[in-house]
């Protein structure tokens, strides 16, 4: 199952170690001023999942992505399953039945489901397709599989990862081309349902938090309270932020959920904006890694599992960043390797694997590779 | 797979500019706005507790105390640090017995204001509520109790017209005191008023840093950028108001209009001023109702008006010693110079009338005075004329302020360029003629007569009335301390104003003197009566508001002057026998006082 091969090492992504490790450790620095005036319980449980994060990638890293591939019908099956498992038994936090319960630990499907989602894509457009652009009776069986698991999603009701899972299968189809009539047909049917799903579906603090958004000051203590506080957190930070431990904002908590959705205010506050922007072009790199991963892999299943883990990592950046910077409504996304939580780093650290998996085998000799052929 | 190469170069660079937008909001949030940020920041974490100054209080010139402060309760809402109106609101309705929706909406449209600036919910509640607060503050963060301090009068409605009272800042009054707090009341009236920057003190202020759930944070953190302000006192008032005399006059003026003043003759310190009708201050105390405040200023007869200093009258016969001592100095008379009186003088065919029809017969100066013989005054004043009658009386200080420590009136004396200025009409004869018995267009304050016979009782110096003889700041040290102020020399000689005391003494102390009601057992009396037409059109009616005003202006001892009074008495009739008797009462208690006889007369 797992190769040790030394070509693999040669190949190894050790930028995209680097940075995500590097993110990581800024994430617990941060989640220590966090949580420092609440006992460092958070950053501890932090510390535990960012060290079991890192050998459960190193496992993925050296396990082929021909497994991934074969397997990811099976993965995606238990993705379901475990999905109506939650449905039916989970716990129910702020609203949300989002949650597994095994004594201490509380997981989060719906974290890992994305990459099951990401690789289910990417194996139906491996197998024998020609390039796009496709029509909507090729991709019909994406479109299923994105819909069984936003509605599974959608129930619970977890609006972030709903619309995580929206925007990851939208910019893997996009990506491989959808025909300008199908996508026209796609659109006018999101839209004939979003009406109704307004109506019926959404629940009222989710609109409320929608509707709030446009002008947060309007009812400064209900759902826009959360972002003023924490744009107030951002912008007092000014250029070189109020020093470590020294945001009055995070230090006497103002900012909600400053450990989770929240955290990167409490970054912002402290280390201002030099610092604030210095995590985002590591970020930013990061996401470059990733993709140019995926133009230099061997295959086409490896190249959109790379795009799919790029998207992933973007759009979690861009939607929290934006939330938490008061230009997109609260919407609980986090943002990966740096929000605290169990199953988003463990998701975050198997996506990484998984890359590093893409990059050391992306080229392999050409010579060897017909002698392993001949030998076959 | 080089083919998707370009693909994920457009992937790259989309990537790339929405992640640039992220880092323009950032700069926008924390360059561009970050100094409003900030404060913000500040604003949420540092809560401002006031701690009001309790204001100066106001004693008589023996610490007896007229005017203090008691603690008001108020409640206090931090609507930044309300997490459940709707909770506390339903909670607090409860306790303090007002309508939850009431002060749900207050709540509400205080926080659309702004949900940093605290509010006083309500004021000034009981110690029972009080209490159930307390037992309640778990539940009721954003919260709190604050003490301010109220007026409270011990003496009740004693003196309310000469300190004043108290009401929220105007536009004006913020200017003139330079007021930052809006939360605070200023005096509107009277001593509170003049003295307003000595009495108001300063609020402290105490910054606590709480946390977002409204709860104090102990550790040091952030405690370096604050600055609390410690609360400074306002200063004491002492008057030189006796509290008994105030309190006696007061007691007089009982179902009358009008003034009783009474001043030290030597000092100028003011020891009663007494108005009548006049209003209670504690209406004012916790704001007043419109009902209230309407009542009071639509009153005909004026409670808001401090008849001594702001109450103008002809002086009528008081008026003579202006007359009398212009005449001496122009040597139109002397001592001896008599007059027929027939009872009535003619000017043309122009008749003038003394109040005694009958006539006085030959009266000489000390008569005239003593028996207020009108045509002796109508003589001289055809030889003296309005411009040396005017020149006198502005010497006297008539037509100007006092310059006592409230705001007055100046009065008018009569001038040809003031009539013609007014009327366009040259003077006559016959104006001249009623203006020396202090009748016509002259006018005057009770204060300025009473000024006046001080002059004439201590040799001829009109003195500056002074209603403060210190102020002195919470350590008792003096901050001011009032000293005497003489504000001319009258230009007579001392023969001449002899002339005129005992013309004074004989009109009390003479059996033909028209002041002889105020005559006492335990010392001689100096006083002239008066007796104020009420100039009206020429309407014919029997009501009480066209009697005459009485008047009686008086100093005590005659032999060695202490004191000078003034009873004026609207609408009362005649000076001799309404405002005379009042007079002798005020000069018995002050004897008494003086001889320590103990005064039980309270009640």
């Amino acid at each position: 199952m797992i190769m040790f091969d030394r070509r693999l090492i040669k190949n190894f992504g050790w930028l995209i170690l680097f940075l995500s490790l590097l993110f990581s450790a800024f994430g617990l620095i941060n989640l220590y001023s966090a949580s420092y005036h609440t006992g460092l319980g958070s950053f501890k449980k932090q510390l535990i999942w960012v060290s079991l994060g890192f050998i459960t990638m190193l496992i993925i890293t050296f396990m082929n992505s021909n497994l991934l591939k074969r397997y990811s019908m099976h993965i995606f099956i238990i993705s379901l399953i475990t999905l109506v498992i939650v449905f039916i038994f989970g716990k129910e936090v702020s609203g949300s039945r989002s949650w597994i319960v095994f004594g201490p630990i509380s997981i989060q499907p719906s974290e890992f489901v994305k990459l099951s989602l990401i690789l289910i894509i990417a194996r139906f457009y491996s197998n024998d397709f020609e390039d796009g652009p496709f029509g909507l009776k090729d991709i019909i069986k994406p479109i299923i599989f994105t819909i069984m698991i936003f509605s599974l999603i959608i129930l619970q009701p977890d609006l972030g990862t709903a619309l995580i899972i929206i925007l990851l299968s939208g910019t893997m189809l996009l990506f491989m081309g959808i025909k300008r009539k199908s996508l026209l047909i796609i659109f006018g049917i999101i839209v004939l349902i979003s009406i109704p799903a307004w109506n019926f579906f959404l629940k009222d603090y989710h609109k409320e938090r929608i509707l709030t958004f446009a002008d947060p000051t309007v009812d400064p203590l209900g759902m826009g309270y959360n972002s003023i506080q924490s744009q107030i957190a951002v912008g007092s930070g000014k250029l070189i932020g109020k020093g470590y431990l020294a945001g009055t904002q995070s230090q006497l908590r103002f900012i909600p959920a400053q450990q989770t959705d929240f955290a990167f205010s409490v970054l912002a506050e402290e280390w201002g904006f030099l610092g604030s922007a210095i995590m985002l072009l590591i970020y930013f790199l990061l996401i470059l890694t990733i993709l140019d991963t995926a133009s230099s892999s061997k295959d086409k299943f490896s190249m959109l599992v790379a795009l799919g883990i790029a998207a992933l990592f973007f759009w979690h950046t861009l939607i929290n960043i934006g939330m938490v910077l008061g230009l997109l409504p609260i919407i609980g996304v986090p943002l990966y390797l740096f929000s605290y939580g169990g199953s988003s780093v463990l998701t975050a650290f198997i996506a990484i694997g998984i890359v590093l998996g893409i990059k050391m085998r992306q080229t392999l000799v050409p010579k060897e590779d017909i002698s392993l052929e001949k030998n076959n | 797979m080089p083919q998707y190469k370009n693909k994920l170069f457009i992937c790259s660079l989309i990537i790339g500019s929405l992640f640039l937008l992220l880092v323009l909001r950032l700069f926008y949030l924390q360059i561009l706005k970050g100094d409003e940020f900030e404060l913000f920041s500040i604003e949420n974490r540092i809560r401002v507790i006031n701690s009001p100054a309790p204001r100066g209080k106001i004693f008589d010139r023996n610490n007896k105390k007229i005017v203090v402060n008691r603690p008001s309760f108020d409640l206090k809402v931090f609507p930044n640090e309300l997490k459940d109106i709707d909770k506390v609101s339903e909670l607090l309705a409860d306790l303090i017995n007002i309508e939850k929706t009431e002060i749900k909406q207050s709540i509400t449209s205080a926080k659309k204001k702004s949900i940093y600036l605290p509010f006083i919910l309500i004021k000034d509640i009981d110690r029972d509520t009080l209490a159930a607060i307390e037992s309640n503050k778990p539940d009721l963060s954003g919260i709190t109790i604050e003490v301010n301090y109220l007026r409270d009068y011990p003496e009740g409605k004693l003196g309310s017209l000469l300190v004043g009272y108290l009401g929220k800042p105007n536009k004006k009054d913020l200017k003139r005191f330079q007021l930052t707090n809006l939360d605070i009341n200023v005096g509107k009236t009277g001593i509170e008023e003049t003295f307003e920057d000595d009495l108001r003190g300063a609020n402290g202020i105490n910054y606590k840093i709480i946390d977002a759930l409204g709860r104090q944070v102990k550790s040091k953190l952030f405690q370096k950028d604050i600055e609390n302000k410690e609360t400074l006192s306002g200063n004491d008032i002492h008057l030189a108001i006796d509290i008994d005399l105030q309190r006696k006059s007061e007691q007089l003026l009982r179902n009358k209009r009008g003034s009783i003043t009474v001043a030290n003759v030597n000092t100028g310190e003011v020891l009663a001023m007494a108005s009548s009708p006049s209003f209670d201050p504690v209406l004012f105390v916790n704001g007043i109702q419109q009902s209230d405040w309407n009542e009071l200023t639509n009153n005909k007869y004026y409670p808001m008006l401090n008849r001594s200093t702001k109450g103008t009258y002809a002086p009528g016969s008081t008026f003579k010693i202006v007359t009398a001592l212009a005449a001496l100095k122009e040597n139109i008379i002397d001592e001896e110079s008599t007059v027929y009186c027939p009872g009535h003088y003619k000017v043309g065919n122009k008749r003038f009338n003394c109040w005694k029809h009958t006539g006085h017969g030959w009266v000489n100066l000390e008569s005239a005075i003593s028996q207020s013989c009108d045509v002796y005054f109508y003589n001289i004043s055809e030889e003296l004329g309005i411009d040396r009658i005017s020149k006198y009386a502005k010497i006297f200080g008539f037509g100007s302020g006092t310059g006592i420590e409230l705001s007055e009136k100046d009065g008018l004396v009569p001038s040809r360029s003031w009539k013609y200025k007014q009327f366009k009409e040259p003077w006559y004869k016959g104006e001249t003629i009623v203006t020396s018995i202090g009748q016509g267009f002259l006018n005057v304050t009770p204060l300025q007569i009473t000024m006046m016979t001080a002059a004439v009782a201590n040799g001829g110096n009109i003195l500056k009335p002074i209603l403060i003889k210190r102020i002195s700041d919470l350590d008792g040290k003096n901050t001011m301390v009032s000293s005497s102020e003489i504000i001319s020399i009258l230009p007579f000689d001392e023969t001449q104003i002899k002339i005129i005391q005992n013309s004074l003494i004989s009109a009390v102390n003479e059996k033909a003197g028209t002041g002889k009601r105020a005559k006492v057992k335990h010392g001689t009396v100096a006083g002239k009566t008066g007796t104020a037409q009420v100039i009206s059109t020429k309407t014919k009616s029997k009501k009480d508001i066209y009697k005459d005003h009485a008047w009686f202006t008086a100093y005590y001892p005659a032999e060695n002057p202490e004191i000078a009074l003034t009873v004026l008495i609207e609408n009362g009739g005649s000076g001799g026998s309404v405002a005379a008797p009042l007079a002798k009462d005020i000069i018995d208690l002050y004897f008494e006082q003086k001889n320590g006889v103990i005064q039980n007369d309270n009640v």
